[in-house]
């Protein structure tokens, strides 16, 4: 394993990129679990992860990045397989990928970490909705009244101009994709992360079966990308539950251990191992 | 002094202009392709041209945009999606058919004649294992361009990149079919595009040409005699472009059928005549005709055994 490494973390706001780096400092610090990644030592300055594991310790809500408040954090680790190795990872704000949507342009700065990464991880929550049809819509009404929709006559204007913001969460997550590949110009291996995992838990799929459900062409485009786009899709929850309900909260809180708040599923394995996607990531470096 | 003066003046001249370095870097803007940027695609890999032709409400917008809604939905006619240069443009003119529109019934943003000559780009991958990617250019023109194409050297300029059309779909309105007082009109509206295409050279003898008639739903729900209709306006158009048109099919599609308690219905024959228009078929009919050898497997890969090996799929998961 060469290191250094260098990790990009993307996602739209509330995706998920700040939590899971809370929860992930706090379990390499903790040094009590076994992960496959592990902290060799502390450096430089932790003020800013500190701070926002403080935040993910007491159950609350980590604060999102704003883009002026974009960090570099770089984690000393070591693991079966991979040796010792300096891990940089940026925080970018959502608010910045959101902004490349609509603004059609991409930061220098930004540019930078693009064609230094190693690794991507593309956070995505799972409350979101492949862009609702009209047709299909009224195709479920037709089928759950079990005969023809009486009214096939002219359709009502719609009453929203379109913009580039009314764009569908998967349309958006292919279009972050395709500038990555853009800018990058070569192979990438992508950690595909549906936060909040909890929320979506109890559907009973895993989480590339969650994506082919409810983000179909985000699914296809990594599929049909193989050539360009190593990929492998990892369901985590990081606060362990609705922080925003408080009897879930105090359950949470009432944990021995608060590495068990921590789920990580992929395919059919679920462990606690927060670690697992950056080491599937960095397995390919 | 003036030897200080001219010093200062040298070296004032040999200290470079620091460039500033902008701050950001222009990403592709997603909208629909302009002919330029079209054409780009088309240098980088072998790209298939679809061209819808059709007088206005005929259903070329909805042809297309359902297209890319079906691929929303899962993959289509034996493709997945691997991309797309126009994303923000497709969604566009799928708007009113979205909730967040705020419309009731579905709709497509007509095609505005200030913005004709855009193109929408779909990169492909086969369903079937190993297939490899392709590039898919659609665009939709009013009749009116190509007639306009005729009188002036301007016009017909801008469709020179159209003359590479490697499939010409010429959308004949079902819905007028079906109505006994404008159904004349419809067919000649479709004859005389043709007619202005051929009249344009736009069609070249590789180029398949298909008469489509849209809103089949509507057309059948009209009764025999509008389907009688229908019957007689593909012999009249057989026997008038044979001759001229080697590669000429014709088809019914429902793009965008009324909802019915039948799912199955709900891509409207659209899947299978999107395979059939991707399909290079002049390679395979050609070789036919001629008795030249048979179609390389990566000519033939695509769509048409790639539709069937996904239909055969979804029979049998």
């Amino acid at each position: 394993m060469s290191n250094p490494a260098n990790l990009l973390f993307i996602g739209l706001p509330g995706s998920g990129k700040t939590t899971f780096l809370a929860a992930l400092w706090h379990v390499l610090t903790d040094r009590s679990s076994a992960t496959t990644l592990r902290l060799t030592k502390l450096s430089g300055d932790r003020t800013y992860l500190n701070q926002i594991t403080k935040e993910w310790r007491e159950c609350s809500q980590v604060p999102r990045t704003n883009l002026q408040g974009e960090q570099v954090v770089v984690l000393h680790l070591d693991g079966d397989g991979f040796g010792s190795f300096d891990l940089s990872i940026p925080d970018l704000a959502g608010e910045a990928f959101k902004q490349q949507l609509t603004d059609r342009r991409i930061s220098r700065h930004h540019d930078a970490f693009v064609q230094a990464a190693t690794g991507v991880m593309l956070f995505l929550h799972p409350d979101v909705q492949k862009g609702p049809q009209l047709t299909v819509a009224r195709q479920l009404e037709a089928t759950l009244s079990g005969g023809q929709s009486g009214d096939t006559g002219a359709a009502v204007t719609g009453q929203n101009a379109w913009s580039p913001e009314l764009l569908p969460h998967q349309a958006k997550l292919v279009e972050l994709l395709q500038f990555l590949l853009e800018r990058a110009q070569r192979k990438l291996r992508v950690a595909v992360v549906v936060s909040a995992w909890d929320l979506v838990e109890s559907v009973g799929k895993p989480p590339h079966a969650l994506i082919a459900r409810e983000l179909p062409l985000l699914q296809q485009f990594l599929e049909a990308n193989n050539d360009l786009l190593e990929h492998s899709v990892f369901g985590v929850s990081a606060q362990g539950g609705d922080i925003t309900l408080a009897s879930e909260k105090r359950s949470l809180l009432e944990l021995d251990d608060a590495l068990m708040r921590i789920k990580v599923r992929q395919d059919h394995d679920t462990g606690h191992d927060i670690t697992k996607p950056i080491a599937w990531l960095l397995r390919g470096a | 002094m003036a030897d200080a003066v001219a010093t200062m003046a040298k070296v004032e001249a040999v200290e470079p202009v620091a460039e500033v370095e902008p701050e950001f870097i222009e990403l592709f803007s997603g909208a629909a392709l302009g002919a330029t940027d079209a054409e780009a695609i088309t240098l980088r890999s072998r790209t298939h041209l679809v061209v819808f032709a059709g007088a206005e409400g005929s259903g070329k917008t909805t042809v297309l945009a359902s297209i890319y809604e079906h691929l929303n939905q899962g993959p289509f006619a034996g493709y997945r999606f691997a991309g797309s240069r126009s994303l923000l443009g497709f969604e566009e003119i799928c708007h009113l058919n979205r909730l967040a529109s705020g419309g009731v019934q579905p709709d497509t943003q007509r095609t505005r004649l200030t913005e004709e000559t855009k193109y929408y780009h779909l990169a492909l991958r086969g369903t079937e294992p190993g297939a490899a990617r392709r590039d898919v250019l659609l665009s939709a023109m009013s009749g009116e361009l190509f007639r306009m194409a005729k009188d002036s050297q301007e016009d017909a300029e801008r469709l020179t990149f159209l003359r590479r059309a490697d499939t010409i779909v010429v959308l004949v309105d079902g819905e007028r079919i079906a109505n006994t007082a404008q159904r004349a009109s419809a067919q000649a509206d479709a004859a005389d595009i043709l007619e202005s295409l051929l009249d344009a050279n736009m069609v070249s003898p590789s180029c398949q040409v298909e008469i489509v008639f849209s809103k089949r739903d509507r057309t059948t729900a009209a009764g025999q005699t509008a389907l009688d209709f229908l019957g007689k306006t593909k012999e009249k158009f057989d026997g008038r472009f044979r001759a001229r048109v080697p590669l000429l099919s014709f088809r019914n599609i429902a793009a965008r059928p009324a909802p019915s308690s039948v799912p199955e219905s709900s891509e409207g024959g659209l899947a299978e005549a999107f395979a059939s228009w991707t399909t290079p078929q002049a390679f395979a009919s050609l070789a036919e005709h001629q008795g030249a050898p048979a179609p390389s497997r990566e000519v033939r890969e695509f769509s048409k055994f790639g539709w069937r090996h996904f239909e055969r799929a979804r029979r049998n998961p």
